[in-house]
């Protein structure tokens, strides 16, 4: 694998071949070439005696000549240099069109502007952001006047009424969202998402905390331990001392200071974290040599900052309703690697003249990690579809699972037989299931 | 396999979405190459014929040493004047160069990524979004935002800010009723236009001389009009043509057709999106952003059927009023805990599910699977029917500290006895 180089390797190479070649410049030079001829034979001319006029002007014939056919040649090298260009790209990276015939997303422009303005504010590019934000209704605006001067046209011109006619609906049901957007207070959550994650980056757990704290209920709800994971490190974080945390020497840091922080913040945990807040305070004993002793774990931290920082993410987002990850950049990764699929099945389908996306599920399958993968996907064994609200997954006795059109076929009567186990059924003791 | 298989990047495929990185700055070493010929040619050709005729009236005594030496200057003037434009064109060809050369670079930087879990994927991918973004920006002329983003981002070499603002620019000439800067641009690609059988040149006259219909009365300008630049495309288009010369017997506030639309102001918006189109395929561009693709595909990939499920997600109309809500203990706590929507504890929520693609996604074809995937195993139903893995209750009801055989619904919050589970079994 190593030794073998992979195309764009190759194509690295060549180009650094190409950048060698001699170029527009070589052309330039030869021009100051001529350039310089000139001027000469015309001081020339005009110092000489009117006798010796025509044999400089024939002298400079020839080197003229030669010069013009240097730039010519200049112009060649480049030339040449650029079809290498082209041949190295057509060898090392092929061009393979990319499905243009159908744009699926055409109609959803403010649904996109949306989907990326929030995705900026997710990244922390507010400036970006906004900037973005105010192009968008600034062109809205526009549009919208434009669109308010004239009326639809009707004529030969069919096709362009009708583009005309969506993008108005589109606009008129989806803008609301963007203009509102603005001044939402979801722009004020990912500041404060943001300002919290680069003070965790500077190894700043407070306003974590705190965070945490204010939204204890749901976190917990949500079965999540992060403002006791956060308060633990910050335990360790203080036992460290100065000298690893850099703040200042004082009682509120090292050893006691993390006693102090223990006393006063870990009594709410204790219901709950009881075992963990025990070996905490059993490890102060060790103090001297955490390291050798069976609380080494606790305090290695490397990588417990990123760690917490994105657990925190995750329930910040979680409690917003949000992805976790920006879906906008999983959506783009995704598309990335289902690309090569959907191009092979667009070009298999391109004679039928059937466009893929009018069909509720895809025709072909488009595998992604398992890091991708957010819900149980069921696909009945019997009849090989999916499991959909209208084709449910249903459970029969003996705990297996079918689709609801699969039992519906099975069945005789009011009984069936389930095809996985030897044993029968009655069609009403069928439950729907939710997975 | 098939999971293991999913994460491996293959890199003969990988890199759809980054053709034109390439393929555009070729294209535009092409046309400065091109340039360059035509500036070299036409003056060259002068000069040389200038210095040929020098020499032989000179021979022939003809001119004087005068006259020589104001040919000279002439040819030098000239010269200069190739000089100063072949540097243009040299710098350009070395920007195009470096850029070329900078996007190999970040393409190459894939080749020691295998898999899609490598860390340095994630750092590439993210890169490449924000070139896509760019991308949509430029096409949509949100051009500040796109040179906002690129400049943050330091990737000015990878993407093609000046390409999409010069393109713009013409586009809000049309736009704004002006067709001058399309049709110095339709002369600088005259050959390539007419290999593409483009009709922008022809629609662009067309509008010239409808303007002219409009606002002179004696309709003298525009018959002159059309017959030197309409009257030629007669064959090649001759419904249009014939269309037009009917114009001249109606006044603009006809509301007859065809005229009433030649007359219509929308018509500038069609010439800019003609122009558009031309202007992306002259260079190879596809006809819409790389986003729209990469999305269409993506949002395919990573929709299941439950995404849009009346079961699974009536959760999204509830999270506005939740931060306000103050949770009270019991039956409230209950009822937040259901419009956080998540399936499984501790999972973040699916982007397909996440309000900024949800309602994007509703319109694209789910994804499809030939085998059941379950993200717990050991599954039990709870009486409510809802399916969880045995492993995913027993957490929860550790942390929910409930009482020992007493387990909690992940997503209603209802509390069931051990006993009243029963086993799935998925074949």
């Amino acid at each position: 694998m190593a030794s073998e180089k992979s195309k764009l390797e190759v194509l690295e190479e060549e180009y650094r071949k190409i950048n060698k070649l001699p170029r527009l410049a070589k052309a330039v030079e030869n021009v100051d070439k001529i350039i310089e001829l000139l001027s000469a034979a015309r001081e020339q001319v005009a110092s000489d005696p009117e006798s010796h006029t025509t044999i400089t002007i024939t002298k400079l014939q020839n080197p003229v000549k030669t010069a013009f056919e240097a730039v010519n040649d200049g112009l060649k090298g480049a030339a040449a240099a650029h079809k290498k260009m082209g041949k190295a790209l057509d060898k090392s990276f092929p061009l393979k069109p990319l499905p243009t015939d159908h744009d699926a997303m055409a109609d959803h422009v403010s649904l996109i502007n949306r989907a990326i303005a929030m995705h900026l504010l997710r990244e922390g590019q507010f400036s970006v952001a906004s900037t973005f934000i105010n192009e968008v209704q600034v062109t809205l605006k526009r549009e919208e006047s434009a669109d308010l001067d004239e009326p639809m046209d009707e004529g030969d011109d069919g096709d362009e009424g009708m583009d005309a006619d969506e993008a108005v609906s589109t606009t008129s049901s989806e803008n609301y969202d963007l203009s509102s957007f603005h001044s939402q207070e979801l722009q004020e959550n990912f500041a404060e998402m943001y300002n919290i994650l680069q003070e965790l980056k500077a190894r700043n757990l407070m306003p974590a905390i705190t965070w945490a704290r204010n939204n204890s209920v749901e976190l917990e709800a949500r079965g999540s331990n992060l403002e006791f994971e956060l308060s633990r490190l910050q335990f360790v974080w203080l036992f460290k001392g100065p000298s690893v945390n850099g703040l200042p020497d004082d009682e509120n840091n090292g050893q006691r200071g993390a006693l102090q922080y223990a006393r006063s913040n870990f009594t709410r945990f204790q219901a709950r974290h009881l075992n963990e807040i025990n070996r905490l305070a059993c490890s102060m004993a060790f103090a001297p040599n955490i390291a050798a002793s069976p609380y080494k774990q606790i305090f290695a931290i490397d990588t417990a900052f990123s760690d917490v920082a994105s657990s925190f993410t995750r329930e910040f987002c979680s409690l917003l309703g949000l992805s976790a990850e920006s879906p906008l950049y999983l959506a783009a990764t995704a598309g990335a690697l289902a690309l090569p699929q959907l191009m092979k099945y667009t070009q298999k389908t391109l004679a039928k003249g059937t466009e893929w996306t009018t069909s509720n599920e895809m025709a072909f399958e488009t595998p992604l990690p398992e890091s991708m993968l957010y819900h149980s996907i069921f696909v009945c064994p019997v009849s090989k579809e999916q499991t959909t609200d209208a084709n449910p997954p249903m459970m029969i006795p003996c705990g297996h699972v079918l689709a609801k059109e699969t039992l519906q076929k099975l069945c005789k009567g009011t009984r069936f037989k389930c095809p996985y186990c030897p044993s029968e059924g009655m069609i009403k003791d069928a439950r729907q299931i939710i997975l | 396999m098939a999971d293991h298989g999913a994460s491996k990047i293959n890199h003969d495929n990988h890199l759809l979405l980054d053709q034109p990185l390439l393929r555009l700055p070729h294209e535009l070493l092409r046309k400065n190459i091109r340039s360059a010929h035509y500036h070299i040619e036409w003056d060259t050709n002068a000069v040389k014929d200038l210095l040929k005729e020098t020499a032989t009236n000179s021979i022939n005594q003809k001119a004087s040493k005068q006259d020589v030496v104001n040919n000279l200057d002439q040819m030098l003037a000239r010269m200069r004047g190739l000089k100063r434009k072949l540097s243009t064109y040299a710098e350009e060809e070395n920007r195009l160069y470096r850029q070329s050369t900078a996007r190999v670079a970040h393409l190459r930087e894939l080749s020691d990524v295998h898999t899609v879990e490598d860390v340095k994927y994630e750092a590439w991918s993210r890169q490449r979004l924000d070139r896509l973004i760019v991308d949509y920006m430029l096409r949509h002329g949100y051009n500040e935002s796109a040179d906002a983003l690129a400049k943050e981002r330091n990737m000015l070499e990878l993407v093609d800010i000046d390409t999409f603002v010069a393109m713009s620019k013409i586009r809000q000439s049309l736009e704004n009723g002006s067709v001058q800067e399309a049709l110095a641009w339709c002369n600088e690609n005259k050959k390539e236009l007419r290999k593409m059988q483009s009709n922008l040149e022809f629609m662009l006259r067309c509008q010239q001389y409808i303007e002219l219909n409009r606002s002179s009365c004696p309709k003298l300008d525009a018959i002159a009009h059309a017959k030197k630049y309409i009257i030629p495309f007669s064959n090649t288009y001759p419904t249009e043509v014939s269309h037009i010369a009917g114009l001249l017997a109606y006044r603009s506030d006809t509301p007859h057709e065809p005229y009433a639309s030649l007359y219509n102001s929308a018509r500038w918006k069609m010439l800019a999106d003609l122009f558009t189109d031309a202007h992306l395929k002259l260079l190879g561009l596809p006809q819409f952003p790389l986003l729209h693709i990469a999305l269409s595909s993506g949002l395919s990939a990573l929709k299941t059927p439950a995404c849009h499920s009346s079961q699974q997600n009536q959760s999204h109309q509830g999270q506005k009023s939740h931060k306000s809500a103050t949770p009270g203990p019991g039956q409230d706590d209950e009822q937040e805990t259901r419009s956080h929507g998540t399936a499984s504890l501790q999972t973040s929520v699916c982007p397909i599910c996440s309000t900024e693609l949800n309602a994007l996604a509703r319109n694209v074809p789910y994804a499809h699977h030939s085998k059941s995937h379950l993200l717990e195993h050991d599954l039990v139903l709870l009486p409510n029917g809802r399916v969880y893995g045995k492993a995913q209750l027993d957490e929860y009801a550790d942390k929910s500290r409930l009482d020992e055989g007493e387990v909690k619904d992940l997503v209603t919050g209802e509390r069931f006895r051990e006993d009243e589970l029963k086993k799935v079994f998925i074949t």
